[in-house]
């Protein structure tokens, strides 16, 4: 953990997921003594009213983040179409056939009913 | 508090709909059948890039080669996050990624069937996009809802990105069907040899024991028959209206039930297949698997030397 410089606190860098199927989002920080306070604190300082599912903090000290240049981050300048679903026609094919394109989300909603 | 009385509750969790971390108390069978699951799961994405990666560099274009890598790399991301679960789960028993991964070389986990099979033509790899990410789609769209907290959200990561592995898969067989008599027939070769594979990829009508208990936990919510009827109803007037035809003459809907019935699969030659890893192509691709695994021990040795030297000198990045 970080150094503690006189009696200051280390931080804490606080992550919620907001219901189970979720994923765990930064919303902030703050300073608390030890893990089981800095949970305490996160509670008092960013949900005095939303309701949340679980709640991390990580010591600051603990995330390695990316320097914020085009050399290290993935940036879209360059054509990625291929690697989505929009980037193929296959409609206007599909009606050469006679039949309907079809979407994955189509497929999932007829799987879950 | 008594396991039987932990058990209760926890099928009242299960029943109410409630998910289930990590971290949450689960009886053993749970935990078991899940690591089962999503060990097989997770090899299966990663043995399932080999036969698509022996066609990367043959693709006949630019661009399909830059598509099939992405859809190379997407497979071997869905091996490693859901490797991770199992590997959390897997805690108690003191297995990692390691004994995990040995697990393929020694024989101890199975891929899916389709996965031991050859892709002679680039229709196969066109039509592995197409029926064998078709199908893995709506088992995967049905584990979304599944009672395992991680792995449902794991899934919706990975279908999101399924869902190019579809429209990728349909391109290239929507190109050889416009095409010529070569490529039509090309792919009507390559629906022949997936569709039956396709079949049995569901699993039996009987379910086993283990499927039975996972429908039970709510890991899964529906049975290997709705499943590959779902997919039969889908993909067969899909494949009829490029004027293409389907390996069985058994197979015919009853109009009243809307029931599709169709040719038993060799049960028994792809069980054996699976078990013991004899397909045409599951030794060379397990071979290739080794290379990486234990061919590469020594970097992943040495890269944790090195790193332990540079942590103590790392600046913290915020
Ligand atoms: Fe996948
Ligand atoms: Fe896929």
């Amino acid at each position: 953990m970080q150094d503690m410089v006189g009696s200051e606190y280390p931080v804490f860098e606080v992550f919620v997921q907001k219901e189970p199927l979720g994923f765990h989002t930064n919303v902030g920080s703050l300073r608390a003594a030890n893990p089981e306070l800095a949970l305490q604190m996160a509670r008092e300082t960013f949900f005095r009213r939303e309701n949340a599912y679980d709640i991390w903090v990580v010591p600051q000290d603990c995330i390695f983040g990316t320097a914020h240049d085009e050399a290290h981050l993935p940036v879209s300048g360059f054509d990625k179409r291929y690697r989505l679903p929009g980037g193929y026609d296959n409609a206007s094919h599909w009606k050469k056939f006679r039949a309907k394109a079809m979407t994955i989300e189509e497929v999932a909603e007829d799987i879950r009913s | 508090m008594e396991e039987a009385e932990r058990t209760r509750i926890f099928m009242e969790r299960i029943n109410a709909g409630e998910k289930i971390e990590a971290n949450d108390w689960m009886p053993d069978e749970y935990r078991n059948l899940l690591i089962k699951q999503i060990h097989m799961h997770g090899i299966s994405e990663i043995m399932g890039a080999y036969p698509e990666k022996e066609w990367v560099p043959k693709a006949p274009s630019i661009r399909r080669k830059l598509a099939l890598n992405a859809k190379v790399q997407d497979e071997i991301g869905h091996g490693q996050m859901l490797l991770r679960l199992a590997e959390d789960l897997s805690r108690p028993y003191g297995r990692g990624r390691e004994e995990l991964m040995d697990d393929v070389l020694d024989g101890r986990v199975k891929f899916h069937n389709v996965f031991h099979m050859e892709a002679p033509t680039w229709a196969d790899a066109g039509v592995i996009g197409f029926l064998v990410d078709g199908g893995a789609i709506i088992t995967q769209a049905m584990l979304l809802d599944s009672s395992y907290a991680p792995y449902a959200r794991m899934l919706k990561r990975i279908v999101a990105e399924e869902s190019f592995h579809m429209q990728h898969g349909e391109a290239v067989v929507l190109a050889l069907a416009e095409g010529s008599q070569a490529q039509r027939d090309m792919l009507q070769g390559a629906i022949n040899r997936w569709w039956e594979p396709m079949m049995f990829f569901f699993g039996p009508v009987q379910m086993g024991k283990g499927a039975q208990r996972m429908m039970e936990y709510k890991i899964r919510t529906k049975s290997n028959e709705e499943l590959r009827q779902k997919f039969i109803n889908r993909y067969v007037p899909r494949i009829t209206s490029l004027g293409m035809t389907i390996p069985d003459p058994e197979l015919r809907q009853d109009p009243e039930t809307k029931e599709w019935h169709y040719s038993q699969p060799d049960w028994e030659r792809y069980n054996e297949m699976v078990r013991l890893n004899s397909g045409p192509m599951s030794q060379a691709r397990i071979a290739m698997r080794r290379y990486a695994h234990e061919g590469q021990r020594w970097v992943r040795e040495a890269m944790i030397k090195a790193s332990e030297r540079q942590v103590s000198e790392h600046q913290p990045a915020i």
